[in-house]
């Protein structure tokens, strides 16, 4: 059974509705990317699955149980979430963002430090970073950053709201490398939102293309590439992929 | 639910209780006066002569105005002070004119548990005043032998010149035809020294009187309310201390008071020796009380302290609960516009009246004094944290969520530091706002640098008021820029720069 199921999930707002009646698996130590155009739903999705969203109808479930929705600091501490433009916070320094989960659990310093340090290699940042604050670094050393952070307890779900959305080509090529690397080395299950295809296929294995809070198709990537189930979803990719 | 205020009231009814029987034994008599030379030395003076008679005597001179003392002597933080028939008719029972002592007393006793003692004799109301030489050169005594000559020069003080009780009454009442013109009553005498004018208003016991030579007038169709001053006591004053102060039933006059008033105005006596002179002469044993004023730097020090000790105090009392109030504030987002507006609502209220309203709660000193500045000290600090946790980015509130931080986590990690820059502005605010209103706690007698302020207004003499505006203008100032040097050590420089600070 995977990790993340969404039984028959409906959200709305007021009267807009963002997403309808979503039936979905997220395959186990995969990457699945979300595309969809801009207020499809996406990042709506995304938020179900620490729980910052409640359904409006369906059932969430997660590590192999429906949430519980009074219990959720313990769900999400077990979830990395990475966001656009790094969410990084002002106040603390490279180091201290990085740790800060780590420090609330009352982790021991040696393993702290250690962890750390583990982290900002892995990403290739530099050790001498760690003091600086998130205006002294560039946005890809950001990203960087915000990643380490999200990865610091090790948990096995990770979600990333258009984390590389913000950085320049080549910065964004680096990372993705990384990224890549580190799933490799070490898989997990990450749900990727993007609105970007390109990006979608690099590091996606599973694709999930969504419009107006729809689910247009769900499959391998090649699968879906193959053969668009919809119209809207051979539109969506030829005009994204000739670009 | 029990009104908070039950709970401050309980130990001060207790209070009442236990100081009811307490008067003569041993307990200090207190004495209290406005902040006006002639309250002053009437205070100091029935403060002397307890003193003659083996009483031990507090003294709480200068608190500001009738509002005040009145209040003050409600709540028995003092037992007498030195009041006008006239204000008590007009200002605090609110009755026609011309009602008797006992009238008065009938009303005091019964709605506020107070009593008037017997008239010091001399009467403060509104006067005409001429020209002593021009005076008797016309045969001028009474207000009615202005009549035979409109041709005089009158100019009035402009409050004179608006009141019914001042010149239109006058003149209707004496059917005086001059047409006078409004002068500031400053510059009045000025101009009667120099005859550009003839006739002005004056207070009947006013020192500058004396200076100028001038002659009174008699009110002989009694047109002024009369302004007796007498002993104001609360009904727990027992009568062995009234018998003391009603020994100087009727024995000051007009002349007796001008000239004591005259003494401290015009030859710098403090208020004490003018008391002592005035006792002298009017026959009542003084007790020989050498007051002393301390060095002048150290009596500015000591101030100082007291201002800054009032000013700290009541700042942390303000941070304790404004800054809780205003993470609650943004919390129960409900509860926001309720609480901005009350705490808005307090810094509306005139600072004397706030002052007059903590005295049957805490009394008079440095209690209320502190209470009423940290009031003051709410509304900034509380809008300021509001403001500055409303306005986080949200993206940052949603990752800290995200990341699976408890609210009091994010509150002290997150939060706090984040809107830090803004709190801190809104204290350093409220921290020059309380430098510059702790010079009125003086006031309720809560001493520091307004101290020299109300003396020097009781004086008229712009060096004493100097002495405690300068250096309170300089503390704010300090306290401004030891802010600034807190800023800089707190808070990350860039997070100032984001603010534009
Ligand atoms: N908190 C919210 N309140 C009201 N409407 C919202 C809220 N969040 C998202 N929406 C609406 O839901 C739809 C989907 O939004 P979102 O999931 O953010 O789309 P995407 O991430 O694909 O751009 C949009 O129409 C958006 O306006
Ligand atoms: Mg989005």
């Amino acid at each position: 059974m995977s990790q993340i199921i969404f039984e028959h999930i409906s959200k709305t707002y007021g009267a807009t509705a963002a997403l309808r009646d979503l039936c979905l698996e997220f395959p186990d130590k995969m990457t699945t990317a979300v595309v969809g155009t801009s207020g499809s739903g996406k990042s709506t999705l995304l938020q179900h699955i620490n729980g910052l969203v409640l359904p409006s109808r369906g059932v969430v479930k997660v590590f192999e149980e429906p949430i519980d929705y009074a219990r959720l600091r313990q769900l999400r501490l077990r979830i990395g979430y990475a966001v656009q433009g790094s969410g990084l916070f002002p106040h603390l320094t490279a180091k201290q963002n990085i740790t800060l989960l780590a420090r609330l659990q009352k982790w021991e310093r040696p393993r702290l430090e250690a962890r750390a340090e583990e982290l900002m290699r892995l990403v290739n940042l530099p050790l001498d970073y760690a003091p600086r604050y998130p205006h002294e670094l560039s946005g890809g050393e950001q990203q960087r950053v915000g990643l380490c952070r999200a990865m610091m307890l090790d948990p096995p779900i990770f979600l990333l709201d258009e984390a590389f959305g913000a950085l320049d080509p080549i910065t964004r090529g680096e990372v993705h490398e990384e990224f890549l690397r580190l799933q490799r080395a070490a898989p997990r299950t990450v749900v990727l939102v993007t609105h970007d295809v390109r990006e979608a296929l690099k590091l996606g294995d599973y694709l999930v293309v969504l419009s107006k809070g729809e689910l247009q198709q769900a499959g391998p990537c090649e699968e879906v590439v193959a053969s668009p189930a919809t119209e809207f979803v051979r539109q969506f990719l030829r005009t994204q992929l000739e670009t | 639910m029990v009104h908070p205020a039950t709970w401050l009231l309980a130990p001060l009814l207790l209070g009442f209780f236990l100081a009811a029987g307490g008067t003569a034994a041993g307990k200090p008599i207190i004495i209290g006066s406005k902040q006006f030379n002639e309250s002053y030395i009437l205070g100091e003076a029935m403060a002397q002569v307890l003193e003659a008679r083996g009483y031990r005597v507090q003294r709480r001179l200068g608190l500001g105005g009738t509002l005040i003392c009145f209040e003050a002597l409600r709540s028995r933080e003092i037992d007498l002070y030195p009041e006008y028939t006239g204000t008590i008719e007009q200002a605090i029972l609110k009755l026609p004119r011309h009602a008797t002592r006992e009238t008065l007393n009938d009303k005091l006793r019964e709605a506020y548990g107070l009593r008037l003692l017997r008239p010091f004799g001399f009467n403060n109301t509104y006067a005409l005043a001429l020209p002593e030489d021009l005076a008797s050169r016309l045969g001028i005594a009474a207000i009615s032998d202005l009549m035979r000559f409109p041709n005089l020069r009158m100019a009035f003080s402009h409050e004179f010149m608006e009141r019914q009780d001042g010149w239109p009454g006058l003149a209707a009442a004496y059917r005086l035809a001059t047409k006078p013109t409004g002068i500031q009553h400053g510059l009045a005498y000025q101009a009667i020294q120099e005859r550009t004018i003839d006739v002005t208003d004056v207070y009947s016991t006013d020192g500058d009187i004396e200076k100028y030579r001038l002659a009174v007038l008699r009110d002989d169709k009694e047109f002024f309310p009369q302004y007796l001053a007498a002993p104001f006591a609360h009904l727990g004053v027992d009568e062995q201390v009234a018998a003391v102060v009603n020994e100087l039933q009727g024995k000051i006059s007009d002349a007796a008071m001008r000239r004591a008033n005259a003494q401290v105005l015009l030859k710098g006596a403090t208020f004490a020796e003018a008391a002592g002179s005035l006792l002298r002469e009017i026959g009542v044993a003084q007790a020989t009380r050498e007051r002393r004023d301390g060095a002048f730097w150290l009596t500015l020090l000591l101030q100082t302290v007291t201002h800054l000790k009032l000013t700290l105090i009541a700042l942390l009392a303000a941070m304790l609960v404004a800054m809780p109030l205003g993470v609650l504030v943004y919390r129960l987002q409900r509860l926001s516009r309720p609480i901005i507006y009350a705490a808005g609502l307090l810094q509306t209220i005139p600072s004397i009246a706030l002052l007059a309203f903590m005295i049957p709660f805490f009394g008079i000193g440095v209690k209320p004094a502190i209470v009423a500045l940290s009031l003051y000290a709410l509304l900034p600090i509380l809008r300021n944290t509001a403001t500055a946790l409303f306005s986080i980015d949200p993206l940052l509130k949603r990752v800290s969520i995200g990341m699976g931080m408890t609210t009091w986590q994010r509150l002290r990690h997150i939060e706090l530091p984040l809107a830090a820059p803004t709190i801190m502005a809104g204290i350093k605010t409220a921290a020059v706002i309380n430098v510059g209103t702790a010079t009125l706690a003086a006031f309720i007698g809560a001493g520091g640098l307004g101290e020299p302020i109300v003396t020097g207004l009781a004086l008229n003499d712009s060096a004493i008021i100097l002495r405690g505006a300068i250096p309170a203008a300089l503390l704010a100032v300090l306290t401004e820029f030891a802010f600034e040097v807190l800023e800089r050590r707190l808070v990350p420089r860039h997070l100032l720069q984001r603010l534009g600070a």
